[in-house]
């Protein structure tokens, strides 16, 4: 596995990691901040990508108007949700106060993410389906002469799909070098650790042998994502990045655990100390 | 279509895609593994470009589908029904969910892959896709039905689950003048006794025994339910008026298929006696589809039975 999390040839300006670190907190922040109006969002796998999801949507995703030439962001670990609209809503896609109105049955905001809501590209929710989504993008993204980019977001957990291992080997043969995937390596999946569950350490290896390029990063250091980013754009095959994350990170309460959820009284303390 | 003496539902498929390719340049046909058999392989010996095997990933072909139709390409899955359903979920949580321009086309449905048995035999796919948002169903009866629903449901926009069988097609609509139209039913023989309302092979079976109960003075009416969803109301209502009594006859489960579809409507606008022909059971293996079609009692013969029942 290359290592392109380094800190030599920083891609980023001091300028730019104090912006990325001030939208990533405040968007931690407004995650805990809707633990009071639904308790039952996913926060744990939210924090975790927090700031990947920055990165992407503040420093590398580019729009245009036509659909391949645009790039995509696909949130296959589709629970994450919530750090994905309060990065919507710090970029204007969405306004603050849906954020409050999530799972609200007459709000914009479902617990999963779906097409209709501004800046999602993707509906998910169901692990395991965004690799092959993203897939499908890319190749059409290459039939129509785009040069959009396809990134997908996915989870250790994630892995256990069948359909995930359906697409590693699929990419490969299309010899797609404008899509690039993160897996979250934040070690817990629904019912506790992976260690216990089905053991995540072989899955570079595994994506390495089947022919993708395989990076790795801090995935909570701007610096070691993009690192890894600028270097996967170098590649001329599909690139894989396996980021390391806490569950929970920046949230004493459940940083590191299995727990997606926490009181209101504790986001209350959280929000007060901050 | 013809070939020897065989009408082939999965041969008039593949060599029609082939004629669509060239007048839609964004068609783009996807299977798994199983273009031999299906016949989407014709398709490869024009546009090798468009043409993608994924190998046996039915979850994957799926969403690989998906994501080219969300960049405005106009993707058809080709698979065999039975393993299209392992990618069910798939289907319901992305193409419907997102209601995508993806063309679900399955072959070797019901009993047609006779020789394979029940682990091969789709018994239960129009229940599952008639149940998913967006999702439309339509099912021909013959290759003439093929050739005339073919290129529209290329032009429509939105997903479409599109049931074929393999090789055993009786021509049952081969005399028959109609333009195919999704949600529309289409009267094969007016009647004023009995319906019979079918989709796909078993039509020809609706036909056979509305000719034996003409003889013994029962006018017999047979709909061939082309679009299973969305479903000509209005139609399947004025025949039940106008007989009094349906049958519904279809290569699927009684549980969900062609015959609830029926009853969902009929018990809404017209309530009428109903008898339900089909299957309730796994298949088996058999050296052919008719056999099948027979052993299960899904045939002509059980229609008279039905039928002289209903009219006593």
């Amino acid at each position: 596995m290359e290592k392109g999390g380094g800190r030599d040839g920083t891609p980023i300006s001091v300028e730019e990691l104090d912006r990325l670190r001030q939208i990533a907190e405040k968007a931690r922040k407004n995650v805990i901040k809707m633990l009071f109006y639904d308790q039952t969002i996913h926060v744990g796998s939210s924090l975790s990508s927090i700031e990947i999801l920055t990165t992407l949507i503040f420093k590398y995703i580019r729009n245009d108007s036509t659909i391949v030439n645009k790039d995509w962001l696909i949130l296959s670990k589709g629970h994450a949700a919530p750090a994905l609209y309060a990065l919507l809503a710090e970029k204007g896609y969405i306004k603050e106060e849906e954020l409050w109105r999530i799972q609200d049955v007459a709000g914009l905001l479902q617990g999963h993410p779906e097409v209709f809501i501004p800046g999602v590209d993707m509906s998910t929710g169901s692990l395991g389906q965004g690799l092959s989504f993203g897939i499908g993008v890319a190749t059409g993204i290459k039939m129509s002469g785009g040069n959009g980019r396809v990134y997908v977001i996915m989870g250790d957990g994630e892995q256990d799909e069948g359909e995930v291992w359906e697409a590693m080997t699929h990419a490969v043969v299309r010899n797609l070098d404008n899509l690039i995937a993160f897996v979250e390596m934040n070690k817990f999946q629904l019912d506790g650790s992976t260690d216990e569950i089905k053991p995540k350490n072989y899955l570079p290896k595994v994506w390495e042998e089947v022919g993708w390029k395989v990076l790795n990063c801090d995935g909570h250091d701007f610096i070691s994502i993009s690192n890894a980013l600028e270097e996967a754009f170098k590649a001329n095959k599909p690139v894989v990045i396996f980021a390391n994350t806490l569950r929970g990170k920046g949230f004493a309460q459940i940083e590191n655990t299995k727990k997606q959820r926490s009181s209101p009284d504790d986001a209350r303390k959280y929000l007060l100390d901050a | 279509m013809m070939q020897g003496n065989i009408y082939s539902m999965r041969e008039t498929f593949g060599r029609l895609l082939l004629k669509l390719g060239e007048e839609d340049k964004d068609l783009i046909v996807i299977t798994a593994d199983v273009g031999d058999s299906t016949r989407a392989a014709y398709f490869k010996e024009k546009f090798v470009d468009r043409y993608f095997n994924v190998g046996i990933s039915e979850q994957d072909m799926v969403n690989f589908a998906a994501g080219l139709s969300a960049v405005g390409k106009k993707p058809m899955v080709v698979e065999f029904a039975m393993f299209l359903l392992r990618a069910w979920e798939q289907i319901r949580n992305t193409i419907g969910r997102m209601n995508l321009n993806v063309k679900i086309v399955v072959t070797h449905s019901g009993y047609s892959d006779h020789g394979d048995g029940s682990s091969h035999q789709a018994l239960e796919d129009i229940a599952l896709m008639r149940v998913i948002p967006n999702m439309r169903v339509i099912v021909p009866a013959d290759p003439k039905d093929v050739e005339r629903s073919l290129p529209v449901i290329i032009k429509e926009k939105g997903p479409i689950y599109y049931r074929l069988g393999r090789d055993y097609s009786p021509p049952v609509t081969v005399n028959n003048e109609y333009e195919f139209k999704i949600g529309k039913a289409y009267v094969l023989r007016d009647g004023t006794d009995l319906t019979i309302v079918g989709a796909g092979v078993v039509l020809w079976d609706a036909l056979k025994a509305a000719e034996e109960l003409e003889k013994l003075g029962i006018s017999t009416a047979v709909i061939n339910l082309f679009s299973i969803k969305p479903i000509d109301e209005n139609t399947i209502e004025y025949y039940a008026r106008k007989t009094g009594r349906v049958i519904t006859i279809e290569e699927h489960s009684i549980y969900g298929g062609v015959g609830s579809a029926v009853a969902e409507v009929l018990v809404r606008r017209y309530p009428v006696p109903m008898r339900f022909i089909g299957a309730t059971t796994f298949g088996r293996s058999a050296r052919s589809q008719r056999d099948l079609l027979d052993y299960y009692n899904i045939n002509y013969k059980s229609i008279i039975r039905e039928a002289i029942d209903l009219l006593k």
